[in-house]
């Protein structure tokens, strides 16, 4: 049993603060029946036993739900934030917040129509207020929900400060990335082992001289010969994407298409060849045949992309909006998309969140237990989920 | 360092008729510690501040000294009172010492608060001294950022010490990365120090009783210097200094064999000890 911390001040915390103490009497009273947390005192409450996302309602707004450590590694081989990942592994345990932009996001996903084009969603804010793990909640829910997941962790990685390119094979006009393409095949075939061996390839692929795929062999081939042979690995990225874009219409599974910065996709690199020119985007195999991944011109899923200014190449630090990160080529492309704000914790989230802090003993320091030092966290922080993480770092 | 730093009790006279310009403290450009040797200018500039003023500025000017942490605030200004509590309390509770005192403060020249003192509850001074003497070339934000990365990394090794332990050595660990960091600089402290004293011709190293200020002051330099010399080029400061404080915390470390070697030579030179005259 974990050690609780000192003395934090329950009734100062009670007194002006939002979280469940009475007010709203049934749901309260069904929150606190399935919570790990005692209700012998109106404690606040910042953890939910309820771990499939599948059950997130309105009634665990605010609050952490636990991820098993052996479902972290098989879904999210990639894509969790870097100071996430260090946090799962100070504590032990994996818990993220349920807030709003992913319970609305949730919310259209359960109603999805799958016989209708794939929807876009746009998870859009400022630096720091949670879009990527608001995305890497809905990726878990549709993990749970059997879907196949396409995951993108960052495609600021595929347009800047990459080696080794090579001119494709394929189509002599673009360039190969084989680095990041057999790291993220690799990645992808962690997350989505139960399918590779039942999806089957719909057309023969010549690789070489020697090796070929043929027709109805399973996607697991193709994604092997990625891996192994890192000269194809490319090519084998965008037959990976057309298979799964032709397929995912038959209905033997869903396509969840998760690309976090998206704005990557359009505007520029940093990328220069030998005669040092610059390359635009659409040279680059594997941006082109995402770009083909995120139009709607397939059924049988959805697709939910986050924009991210801080991986961004030439892109102001202040810049949020969808217009001014994706500029006109991106927005056109993805018009029309449903934008869903990702703003920073309101009250209840932001208590809930030192809560879950003092309740791991990550706030060590005297005085971040008062009623005191927790108004200079929230002022210092401005609520600000990421900034709030940093200071109670160090705390 | 009773050479190199004059105390204001001995020259009360001075203090007055340095209300022009404050005291200044002339140092040799470009270092520190062997500035400290220009204490006969000094202390000559001192004597002869009761000169006129272009005199005095001759003297200053002469190559490789400039004056450096000088107050150009005159005796009448006071320190301000940088509590929030002290302001927060409503006027009927004061008491009538209280209340003089502070409209007296009302007509008095109060000095401005420097930017690094604020009324944060989260505020330590001897964090904030750390942090300043890590500082190099003013780059404050920098020295900050390190010293916050050097106590999360402080911290998360501890909590990887707490969930391996057992449930006995739990209460043991200590997880609060201020009380590591105070505990091993204490730990570091020397009690004893060497000071050259010249006797007929020759420099003696002389054991000598060292003030508090100095010995946090030798503890926090020593940490530095070692963390910053001792290190693998590729390593960063952070990951170094928390090696070290936790080190230190238990009383290890290269930080602390300095203290045990300037405790063994002042306990070699014992005989000397006599050569000290204050």
């Amino acid at each position: 049993m974990r050690e609780r911390s000192g003395t934090p001040n329950l009734h100062e915390l009670d007194a002006g603060h939002f979280l469940h103490t009475g007010s709203q009497a049934p749901q309260n009273l069904a929150a606190h029946l399935d919570n790990q947390v005692p209700v012998e005192s109106p404690r606040a409450v910042s953890r939910t036993s309820e771990s499939d996302p599948a059950k997130h309602g309105e009634q665990h707004e605010g609050q952490h739900y636990n991820i098993p450590l052996q479902d972290l590694k098989a879904v999210f081989p990639h894509g969790l934030p870097p100071r996430f990942v260090m946090q799962v592994k100070t504590f032990n345990e994996a818990c993220l917040m349920v807030r709003k932009p992913a319970l609305e996001l949730l919310h259209y996903l359960k109603n999805t129509n799958f016989a209708h084009p794939a929807v876009r969603y746009v998870l859009y804010g400022e630096k720091g207020t949670g879009k990527t793990l608001s995305l890497c909640h809905i990726i878990h829910f549709c993990a749970k929900q059997d879907w196949l997941i396409l995951h993108i962790p960052d495609a600021h990685l595929w347009v800047k400060n990459c080696r080794n390119l090579l001119q494709s094979t394929y189509n002599k006009q673009r360039l190969d990335q084989p680095l990041e393409a057999s790291i993220w095949l690799k990645n992808f075939k962690t997350a989505n082992e139960r399918f590779l061996s039942q999806i089957k390839v719909q057309e023969k692929y010549v690789w070489n001289k020697r090796e070929s795929t043929e027709k109805g062999s399973p996607l697991g081939e193709v994604v092997e010969q990625g891996i192994t042979r890192v000269r194809n690995a490319t090519d084998a990225v965008g037959i990976v994407l057309k298979e799964l874009k032709r397929q995912s219409s038959s209905g033997i599974f869903h396509l969840l298409v998760a690309v976090d910065g998206v704005n990557a996709l359009w505007g520029r690199t940093t990328l220069k060849r030998e005669d040092k020119s610059p390359i635009a985007p659409e040279e680059l195999a594997l941006i082109y045949n995402l770009r083909k991944m995120v139009k709607n011109d397939w059924h049988g899923g959805a697709i939910v992309l986050t924009l991210s200014q801080t991986g961004s190449v030439f892109k102001p630090r202040k810049a949020f909006l969808p217009q001014e990160l994706l500029g006109k080529e991106g927005f056109d492309t993805l018009d029309p998309f449903i934008p869903i704000l990702v703003s920073n914790y309101n009250p209840k989230e932001f208590e809930s969140c030192i809560q879950y802090y003092l309740e791991n003993n990550w706030l060590q320091h005297e005085k971040a237990h008062t009623e005191d030092g927790k108004k200079e966290l929230l002022f210092l922080s401005n609520t600000n989920p990421g900034q709030l993480e940093r200071l109670c770092a160090y705390l | 360092m009773h050479r190199f730093r004059i105390p204001w009790s001995l020259f009360p006279v001075f203090r007055h008729s340095l209300r022009h310009a404050g005291t200044p403290r002339a140092v040799l450009v470009g270092s520190s510690w062997p500035a400290k040797m220009a204490a006969p200018a000094v202390k000559a500039a001192r004597a002869w501040s009761g000169l006129a003023l272009g005199l005095r500025n001759a003297v200053l000017r002469l190559p490789g000294l400039t004056q450096v942490r000088w107050s150009r605030y005159g005796p009448e200004y006071k320190d301000p009172h940088i509590d929030k509590e002290y302001y927060r309390k409503p006027l009927a509770e004061l008491t009538e010492e209280e209340n003089y005192e502070r409209e007296l403060r009302k007509t008095q020249l109060i000095k401005a608060a420097p930017a690094t003192k604020t009324c944060s509850v989260f505020e330590d001074p001897v964090i904030s001294k750390f942090t300043n003497m890590m500082m190099k070339g003013g780059n404050k934000v920098l020295a900050r950022s390190l010293m916050t990365q050097t106590l999360e990394a402080v911290k998360r090794k501890q909590f990887e010490k707490y969930h391996a332990a057992s449930a006995e050595e739990q209460a043991t660990i200590e997880r609060n990365p201020y009380t590591i960091f105070h505990q091993a600089l204490k730990n570091c402290e020397p009690v004893i120090g060497l000071v050259p004293i010249l006797r007929g011709g020759h420099f003696y190293q002389v054991p000598v009783p060292l003030g508090d200020r100095r010995r946090r002051f030798l503890a926090m330099k020593w940490m530095i210097t070692e963390c910053r010399e001792k290190k693998h080029r590729r390593m960063l400061m952070p990951e170094k200094l928390s090696h070290e404080l936790l080190e230190a915390f238990h009383n290890q470390g290269p930080v602390i064999k300095r203290k045990h070697d300037m405790h063994k030579m002042a306990e070699a030179n014992r005989a000397l000890a006599h050569y000290r005259w204050w």
